[in-house]
């Protein structure tokens, strides 16, 4: 089942990077990142702190814009279009490359509110009952409908961190994007939300492009299908995730997941 | 069992036990102690202090709670005016109304006849009175030829005199009957048939004390002048000048003799039991009431004494038991209401015709020369106008620079330049602002003086940097998260932080636009550069108009030497003190109500 699907998978490309560099100030810290991203995957970026996979994450919707010492150079090409183009506006660009936090962090207004709101700043709904459709659409792909849906009103700061982050999930799948972003989602749940979201990321595989960076290489294991190791900046190594965690090639890497550095 | 022992009370404790204190533990837990009292005693000294400011502050402002009115009839006599009911209304404006108040207190007091006390009689009423009567009348012109019962405001020192500040008429226990007739010189002669006076003559005595002391200090200098002269005449190198110096040193000598001379004189008379002593303005006020009447005392003996009428009194008196006998202890000379006025207006009181009603004046009116007419209402309104122009620049320009300070400005040196100048204009003394106002809006663009629109452009500028500075911190309290999130969903970095972050920012943002407004609406001195302590009597309707601020007001009535003016004063610092409460209780309700948390 799972080769047959990785088969698939292989011909499809979403994100493309090449000869990625990043600066913050004078520090350089990320050398060289080529990768390509699969679409209708899972994949996870590892690798010790500080190693650049959040930086990396944060170059393929733009979000490192907004940090003012922070310098991006390199080509990212989404489905063949360079987003860092001066004519690609990086809201647009955010709208199709949807984005979770690390801290869950809903906006303090009703829970409806929190998921209407991208839909409604880009246009995407004409009446109260389109935003309701999708309102509920995205809650339901969010997989927190079931729980929410008697309560919409209610402030969306006012659920358990692993409802907030699933509601974070769900607000940045109401935009319709193609790729979702995703850094550390699980580091600030517990073991049972942890367990919760990881069967959500699991379900958003059918329909978009998860890039996701995790602390636990379990995590990755469980989740993933391709996994790219990060150390120091460069990208070690980038391959099938059982590959990875079973024959990896790279010294490094090996000794990352026998846990001999990081 | 061991153990057991080694617990006791008595046992010593093993070294390096947790109960056995150490000399430094006792030290810490001394130094602790010491912090927690200087803590209290801190607050202690501050909370004392305000309720001493605050309890003087409201005390004083009593006195400007009621005022004094005269409930008497008035005869709108046609003739007298020279208007009649169908003359132009500002015809019977110009009517005078004042002659007939005069006329009206005249008939009622047919003894004051000289000029100063005529005048003394008049003064009892306010000048403002027959500009309202006039008004009134004015207003309702068939009232002419009628007799009309109209309020007159009574003067600042009629008012002063029923509030007790010019203390009270201490009735005297009487014994004696009182006779009263009149001398052929037309004083009168005043007797009681018990020594009903003593007390009156003994405090009229110790004035002479008092003035025995005086003229002992006079010759106390004599003395001195004795010393000087005696020992230059030692020093001096000629005959000619000795004898010079001792003839100035004899008459010296012959000044102090008769100094000390009057002075044991005063003594003598003082201690002695009887003797008729005068009682002028320097003494007590000795008033009698009988014969339907006020007489007062000028000189006076245990049973006895010499008087005059202050009203008119039925004459003569024959053993009278029906009278009373008051002393004043405030000497006459020493108050603007003299004893004439307390007797008109203790017989308009017993009349029934002298009420104290609350001061809504206070509340409604403008700022007047007069005491008894000012009112807070114009320095209200010029104050509210005053914070509407400040608030209206002051809050969108304070909010809008913060916002782009705090969440668009790139960092750089031009950026930072600019924080420190917000940061040293927070710390520019007020009066700079006035002089900038004075300098830039009144001498170059020619602005009008003492209007609310250059007081509140420069209160503006004032509180500029406070609101920028609270602002700030205010959007640099909403967490990170919320702009990452916005963004995250494809906002734009203006529909971020005008939709999440400036919502969030806005209870800490109005905090401080509250405190700093506050802080605008007690400010004075900037205003007086710009004419703002001008005297207003209009209530100003406009941006434009000529006005005044409360906090200025309290600073001209201060300055105002009618002691009824102290009041006022009090009252309008109370006035102020409210809204300031109010506004940083407001701004203390909106932290509360509208803080969120993360």
């Amino acid at each position: 089942m799972r080769l047959i699907e990785r088969a698939v998978d292989m011909d499809d490309i979403k994100i493309s990077a090449r000869d990625v560099q990043v600066y913050y100030g004078d520090n350089h810290a990320i050398k060289d990142v080529r990768v390509d991203i699969e679409d209708k995957t899972v994949t996870a970026f590892i690798g010790p702190s500080g190693c650049g996979k959040s930086t990396f994450l944060r170059c393929l919707n733009r979000m490192n814009d907004t940090i003012e010492v922070c310098r991006v150079e390199g080509d990212i090409r989404l489905d063949g279009e360079d987003i860092n183009d001066r004519r690609v506006d990086p809201v647009q660009l955010r709208a199709k490359v949807g984005m979770v936090f690390q801290k869950p962090n809903p906006f303090p207004k009703s829970i409806y509110d929190n998921v209407a709101y991208g839909p409604k700043i880009h246009g995407m709904a004409g009446n109260k009952a389109e935003l309701d459709e999708i309102v509920e659409k995205a809650l339901r792909r969010g997989a927190i409908w079931d729980e929410v849906k008697d309560r919409l009103d209610a402030p969306g700061t006012g659920l358990s961190g692993g409802q907030q982050q699933r509601l974070c999930i769900a607000r940045a799948v109401a935009t319709e994007p193609e790729v979702l972003l995703m850094d550390e989602p699980c580091s600030a749940l517990d073991p049972i939300a942890t367990a919760q979201v990881e069967e959500l990321i699991d379900e958003l595989r059918q329909n978009y492009c998860v890039v996701i960076v995790t602390h636990s290489m379990q995590q990755a294991a469980r989740v993933s299908q391709k996994t790219a190791f990060f150390h120091l900046g460069d990208l070690v190594e980038y391959d099938e995730t059982g590959k990875i965690f079973t024959n990896p090639q790279d010294e490094r890497t090996e000794s990352y997941i026998t846990g001999r550095i990081g | 069992m061991a153990d057991l022992a080694s617990n006791s009370p008595n046992a010593a404790p093993r070294p390096g036990s947790l109960a056995a204190g150490s000399d430094r533990l006792r030290k810490r837990r001394r130094a602790e102690l010491r912090l927690k009292i200087y803590g209290l005693s801190a607050i202690g000294i501050a909370a004392a202090a305000l309720i001493a400011l605050l309890s003087t502050v409201v005390f004083q402002a009593g006195g400007a709670l009621f005022s004094t009115y005269f409930d008497k009839e008035i005869q709108l006599d046609t003739e007298f005016l020279g208007v009649t009911a169908s003359s132009d209304p500002d015809v019977i404006r110009r009517a005078d109304f004042d002659a007939l108040i005069e006329r009206g207190l005249e008939e009622r007091f047919p003894l004051a006849t000289g000029r100063q006390e005529r005048r003394e009689l008049h003064d009892l009423v306010s000048g403002g009175a027959n500009f309202e009567l006039a008004e009134h009348v004015a207003a309702n012109p068939d009232l002419l030829g009628q007799s009309i019962n109209f309020p007159l405001i009574g003067s600042d020192t009629l008012d002063l005199y029923k509030q007790g500040a010019y203390g009270q008429l201490d009735r005297q226990p009487i014994n004696g009957l009182l006779s009263v007739s009149e001398r052929e010189d037309g004083s009168l002669d005043i007797s009681s048939s018990a020594n009903d006076f003593s007390e009156a003559l003994r405090q009229v005595k110790a004035q002479l004390y008092v003035d025995a002391d005086r003229l002992r200090r006079q010759a106390s200098r004599q003395e001195n002048a004795i010393r000087v002269y005696g020992e230059r005449a030692e020093a001096a190198e000629t005959d000619e000048e000795r004898s010079e110096h001792l003839a100035d040193q004899d008459l010296a000598r012959e000044r102090r003799d008769a100094l000390i001379a009057e002075a044991e004189g005063l003594e003598a008379r003082a201690n002695g039991a009887g003797g008729a002593e005068e009682a002028d303005d320097e003494n007590v006020s000795l008033l009698i009431k009988a014969g339907g009447g006020w007489m007062r005392l000028t000189e006076v003996n245990r049973a006895d004494g010499t008087g005059e009428m202050l009203t008119q009194v039925d004459l003569p008196i024959e053993d009278s038991e029906a009278w009373s006998f008051h002393i004043l202890a405030m000497p006459e000379g020493n108050r603007p209401f003299s004893d004439h006025q307390i007797a008109w207006a203790e017989t308009l009181d017993e009349a029934g015709l002298i009420e104290r009603v609350f001061n809504t004046r206070f509340f409604t009116a403008a700022d007047s020369r007069a005491p008894e007419l000012a009112g807070i209402w114009g320095a209200v309104v010029g104050s509210f106008w005053t914070m509407i122009v400040t608030f209206s620049l002051a809050f969108p320009v304070g909010v809008l620079g913060a916002i782009y300070l705090q969440e668009f400005a790139p960092r750089n040196r031009f950026t930072d330049f600019i924080e420190v100048n917000i940061n040293n204009l927070a710390a520019v003394p007020s009066i700079v602002f006035g002089l900038l106002g004075l300098a830039v809006f009144l001498s170059f663009f020619g602005m009008p003086r003492s209007a609310p629109l250059v007081g509140g452009i420069v209160l503006a500028l004032m509180t500029l940097p406070t609101i920028i500075i609270a602002s700030r911190a205010a959007l640099r309290a909403v967490p990170p998260s919320i702009r990452e999130a916005a963004l995250g969903v494809g906002a734009s970095k203006v529909q971020a932080v005008f939709h999440h972050v400036l919502p969030l920012a806005m209870p800490g943002i109005l905090t401080g636009t509250i405190i700093g407004m506050a802080a605008a609406l007690g400010e004075t001195a900037p205003l007086l550069l710009i004419g703002m302590v001008a005297f207003i009597v209009e209530v100003p309707s406009g941006i434009m108009d000529n006005a005044t601020v409360l906090p200025v007001q309290v600073f001209r009535w201060s300055d105002f030497p009618e002691r009824a003016f102290e009041a006022k004063t009090a009252a309008a610092i109370c006035v102020l003190l409210t809204f300031l409460v109010v506004m940083n209780a407001l701004a203390i309700f909106l932290r509360k109500r509208f803080e969120r948390r993360w």
